[in-house]
């Protein structure tokens, strides 16, 4: 039983690796020529990736692809975005290593973590 | 909280009628009759007509036939409103501003004219001053003049709520909670959207708990309590933040009465429990419907065909019979 969950985790992992990378192909061009830059999609009441790992400098850029505002805000309040319309951005640059947690301050279910290298 | 609109518009006269299922417009000029929307309204299930006695609720479907008759013998009577999200322009309604006029239609085409209205929240989409400022002109069409708001979470963006405050909260306590007495039924206005924590539901936070425990300390048990607030202070649907961390507190203030009714917002749907002598209620909205719990992604917009919307959007009446502390909610649609 163990091997099978394994190997159907590993598939789930595989297939929301492939979504990520489609999706950065397709939504923002001008970022992949950035290697300083992540991007972090909000749909469907959700970040996506919910996790990302950067190095120190990396700047993160959300964008809202729902027909709902959302924003970013972290547990301690280090950045804190305006309500994103629809398509809206919002970037930010993490220059200290540590982890970060935020959420939408409108619908708080939605959570992400940023870890800084 | 309360606005009196200043601009004297005559009722209109009441009409001896169902309005229920009468075509206010045909904005879309889509060439469906009522018999057209009435099929639809069958396949949405359009609310019911509610008497609650003791806590325990009995519906009636909406072609009841002395729906009007039994509203009409309350001794007040008040009609919701909800999630106008004035500024919404996207598919699922691209004209918010159309459906909230036919929801002052509605009202006005009332055979009872309502005391008053309350709007549970989501005024705005965006909250920018030409939203509340559409908003208010739109329901100064009403008959009745008397509005009572609460805010949703659209209501406070960016501000920390300073912009609703300055247009709503004129004699409110801290976010903009407040009660009221009318004809013997006590109200109360609470603020649920405001310092939501991460991972968590509606709040209503240390302060406000506080002052509601005190609010309603002085009244007799017999009292009937409206509790109006914008998210459900029950739990709808946590997975989707349908609900109120520290609702529960709240509740136990209002253990001892008799009679309590809880009307909500914010899930754009009409949903109904009895707990014990609660009865809770939310209303559907004029702009847009939302999935029903776990039944899509997200709970984003729902998009519908646009001759159904109409019967997923609508307003909510509430009669109170004194002496029977029966409330009766009922709900009908904007087709």
């Amino acid at each position: 039983m163990k091997p099978r969950v394994c190997i159907f985790a590993m598939a789930v992992f595989a297939i929301v690796l492939g979504i990520g990378g489609n999706w950065k192909t397709y939504a923002a061009p001008a970022d992949a020529q950035s290697a300083a830059e992540t991007a972090i999609k909000i749909d469907n009441f959700s970040f996506t990736p919910a996790t990302v790992t950067i190095p120190a400098g990396t700047t993160v850029r959300w964008t809202n692809r729902d027909d709902i505002p959302h924003t970013i805000v972290s547990d301690d309040k280090t950045f804190k975005s305006k309500a994103l319309d629809t398509d809206d951005q919002f970037t930010y640059t993490f220059t200290k290593p540590g982890t970060y947690s935020y959420f939408c301050s409108i619908h708080p279910k939605m959570t992400g973590k940023v870890v800084v290298q | 909280m309360k606005r009196t609109n200043e601009s004297k518009v005559a009722p209109v006269a009441s009409e001896d009628h169902v309005p229920h299922d009468r075509i206010l417009h045909d904005h879309h000029h889509d060439g469906i009759d009522r018999r057209g929307f009435l099929k639809c309204m069958a396949w949405a299930g359009t609310g019911a007509f509610c008497v609650i006695k003791g806590g325990v609720l009995s519906s009636y479907s909406l072609g009841f036939p002395d729906f009007h008759k039994h509203a009409a013998q309350g001794e007040l009577s008040f009609v919701q409103i909800s999630d106008s999200h004035m500024g919404f322009d996207k598919a699922a309604n691209p004209d918010v501003v159309s459906t909230l006029k036919a929801a002052v239609d509605k009202i006005n085409a009332l055979p009872v004219q309502p005391e008053f209205i309350l709007h549970t929240g989501d005024i705005s989409h965006l909250s920018k001053p030409s939203e509340f400022d559409t908003v208010d002109q739109l329901l100064k069409a009403a008959s009745t003049k008397d509005i009572f708001f609460v805010p949703g979470e659209h209501d406070v963006l960016n501000d920390d709520g300073k912009q609703y405050l300055d247009r709503y909260g004129k004699g409110t306590q801290g976010a903009g909670w407040y009660s009221f007495d009318k004809n013997g039924v006590h109200f109360v206005g609470l603020v649920n959207v405001m310092n939501l924590k991460a991972g968590g539901l509606g709040s209503l936070g240390a302060e406000q708990l506080e002052w509601l425990e005190k609010d309603v300390k002085h009244l007799s048990k017999s009292t009937p309590i409206v509790v109006f607030a914008h998210i459900p202070l029950w739990s709808v649907y946590p997975q989707w933040g349908w609900g109120t961390d520290d609702s529960g507190q709240a509740l136990s203030y209002l253990k001892r009465f008799g009679s309590v009714t809880v009307l909500n917002g914010h899930i754009h749907q009409t949903m109904q429990k009895v707990e014990g002598n609660v009865t809770f209620h939310t209303a559907t909205s004029t702009a847009f419907p939302q999935p029903k719990p776990g039944e899509a992604a997200s709970p984003g917009p729902m998009k519908v065909p646009a001759e159904q919307l109409r019967t997923l959007l609508g307003v909510t009446d509430v009669n109170y019979v004194q002496g029977r502390h029966a409330l009766a909610v009922t709900d009908s649609d904007l087709a």
